[in-house]
């Protein structure tokens, strides 16, 4: 078999794509890789399109046993990861030998790290998808994280490029104070001036309060004229405001349907930078029009659609 | 009727039909629902129905906002001439016991209501599902007595159990998994809500109605239920 065997799971690993599409009329979550920037420079190193099934790792504590050949490569939060103890390089391409053990630490920076293999993870495929939705126990592994002993396949053997590697350039940090694009919400009404303003001119802290399906944002709080909006679909990045007056911005795994008033919506590839928010780490908003916001994340998904091409 | 296109964010739009909960605009949805997904499937990755608004997530590299509300308009245009069928009704076992209905006392003080009084309110309508999301296989019912209308909790749970047949406003549904939510629990279900062996995997689908059967603890334990 080529392939890796998990040898520990860590705090928080599973597969990941770039998402679900097409279930969400049924309730089935998203889902899909919480950063799309990491993951897609790490199928790009290796060759791979970039929608294709790769390891997602959270906080780190991870470590995975080489069954065959593999070309790998790791983007994302440094968690000073190791071949049989030996300190590897992120951002690039690097050729596992058969037996060969990768170890992570835990990030000191940046929250999810990916593995992409050449060739992509054969695991199961469901509801259109490689991706585990954890909160919901589909996809992937039997729908949970990954454990000690699981199998997960692979296709590729060489890697396609010797030693690929990004361009320094290219390499995202992962601040510990951030701001989020945001394009202003359809209920934007039922937050008046003052609540508005308060909402733009405040830095918010995330203090660890948030999982795959959104992040809970501490700080001034955001009063909405009503509690309650007659349930509608929700979006990705959309920033709902319960009454208790603090936004939680929606991320991959957020329910389908929901009836809080909302702000407005975090554009995609800021909401891949929030995701790699440690707690404890700001967050500050700012308002961009649809034009500004279709540019910003038009040319993120064209940029790697050029590298398959 | 008319429509109203909204940006929701820059890769979706959101088309409302009304702003009620209201048999007719659930059926202008329904419809625009079911000529987008014959007619458009390739072209959008998301058409969520609910009570009275669509939501279309699209390719922003192939539409610019402008583009595909004149896109989806067209189609929906030519929504007015499907036919739809008669509603399935569906019966889902309740056990409205306190140690699972977490808060039917807090209800009845704030309606002033018996816990009887309001089991047999819930139990007494015949509900129709509006929408399916939240998570796999929940379903919006519309609409329960007035005299039950109540807010969602200021803090939602950051646990609901399984099952768990809750109210917020004037909707009810059922939870199907272990989720956080934040509507008022009324009771649990042993009935799945959403399972692999379902047809369309969800045991609800929007257009089907529902009636609520009380049942005693020993039903609910013999039908599988997990308290």
């Amino acid at each position: 078999m080529n392939g890796f065997i998990v040898e520990n799971g860590g705090l928080q690993s599973s597969i990941q794509d770039a998402g679900r599409k097409g279930f969400s009329d049924i309730g089935l979550t998203q889902s899909g890789a919480m950063d799309e920037l990491a993951f897609g420079y790490a199928n790009f190193l290796v060759g791979n399109p970039f929608n294709t099934a790769a390891i997602e790792i959270a906080l780190g504590g991870a470590s995975f046993r080489a069954k065959s050949e593999i070309c790998i490569a790791i983007c994302g939060a440094n968690m000073q990861p190791t071949c049989n103890g030996h300190s590897i390089a992120l951002w690039q391409t690097y050729q596992l030998r058969r037996g060969d053990v990768i170890s992570f630490g835990f990030a000191n920076e940046g929250q999810f790290t990916y593995i992409a293999v050449a060739g992509g993870f054969q695991t199961p495929f469901a509801y259109g998808s490689y991706s585990t939705s954890l909160k919901e126990g589909l996809g992937g592994i039997e729908g949970r994280k990954l454990k000690s002993g699981d199998i997960l396949p692979t296709l590729g053997a060489r890697c396609p490029v010797d030693r690929r590697k990004l361009e320094r350039k290219f390499i995202p940090k992962y601040p510990e104070t951030i701001t989020l694009r945001l394009l202003k919400g359809y209920q934007e009404t039922m937050f008046d001036a003052q609540a508005q303003e308060t909402f733009f001119n405040s830095t918010y802290t995330f203090k660890g309060e948030g999982d795959r399906m959104g992040y809970r944002l501490s700080g001034e709080k955001v009063i909405p004229s009503a509690t309650g909006i007659l349930s509608e679909p929700i979006c990705y990045g959309a920033v709902q405001v319960p009454s208790h007056g603090e936004p939680i911005v929606l991320l991959k795994e957020r329910q389908t349907i929901g009836g809080y008033p909302k702000i407005g919506s975090v554009i995609a590839v800021d909401c891949f930078r929030l995701a790699q928010l440690k707690a404890g780490g700001k967050v500050r908003f700012k308002e961009v029009s649809i034009e500004e916001a279709q540019r910003a994340t038009k040319a993120f998904y064209a940029f790697f659609k050029e590298q398959e091409a | 009727m008319s429509r109203r296109y909204q940006i929701a964010s820059e890769l979706s739009v959101i088309v409302y039909f009304g702003n009620t909960i209201d048999p007719l605009i659930s059926k202008e949805v329904q419809k625009a629902y079911q000529a987008l997904k014959a007619n458009a499937l390739e072209e959008f990755y998301e058409i969520i129905p609910s009570y009275a608004s669509l939501m279309v997530s699209y390719d922003v590299i192939r539409f610019d906002f402008h583009e595909v509300c004149e896109r989806i308009e067209k189609v929906i245009h030519h929504a007015e001439e499907i036919t739809m069928s008669e509603p399935k009704i569906v019966t889902i076992p309740v056990y409205y016991g306190l140690e699972v209905g977490l808060d039917l006392e807090l209800l009845a003080y704030e309606k002033n209501l018996s816990v009887e009084e309001i089991i047999a309110l819930h139990t007494q309508e015949l509900y129709s599902v509006y929408a399916i999301g939240f998570a796999p296989g929940f379903a919006y019912l519309g609409e329960i007595d007035e005299r039950l209308a109540t807010s969602r909790l200021a803090n939602p749970r950051k646990v609901v159990p399984k099952g768990s047949v809750a109210i917020a406003d004037r909707q009810s549904a059922v939870y199907p998994t272990q989720s956080p939510g934040g509507w008022k629990i009324l009771g649990r279900t042993p009935t799945s809500m959403f399972d692999a062996s379902y047809d369309g995997l969800s045991l609800l689908h929007v257009g089907d109605q529902v009636r609520y059967e009380p049942i005693s603890k020993e039903e609910f334990l013999r039908l599988g239920g997990v308290l």
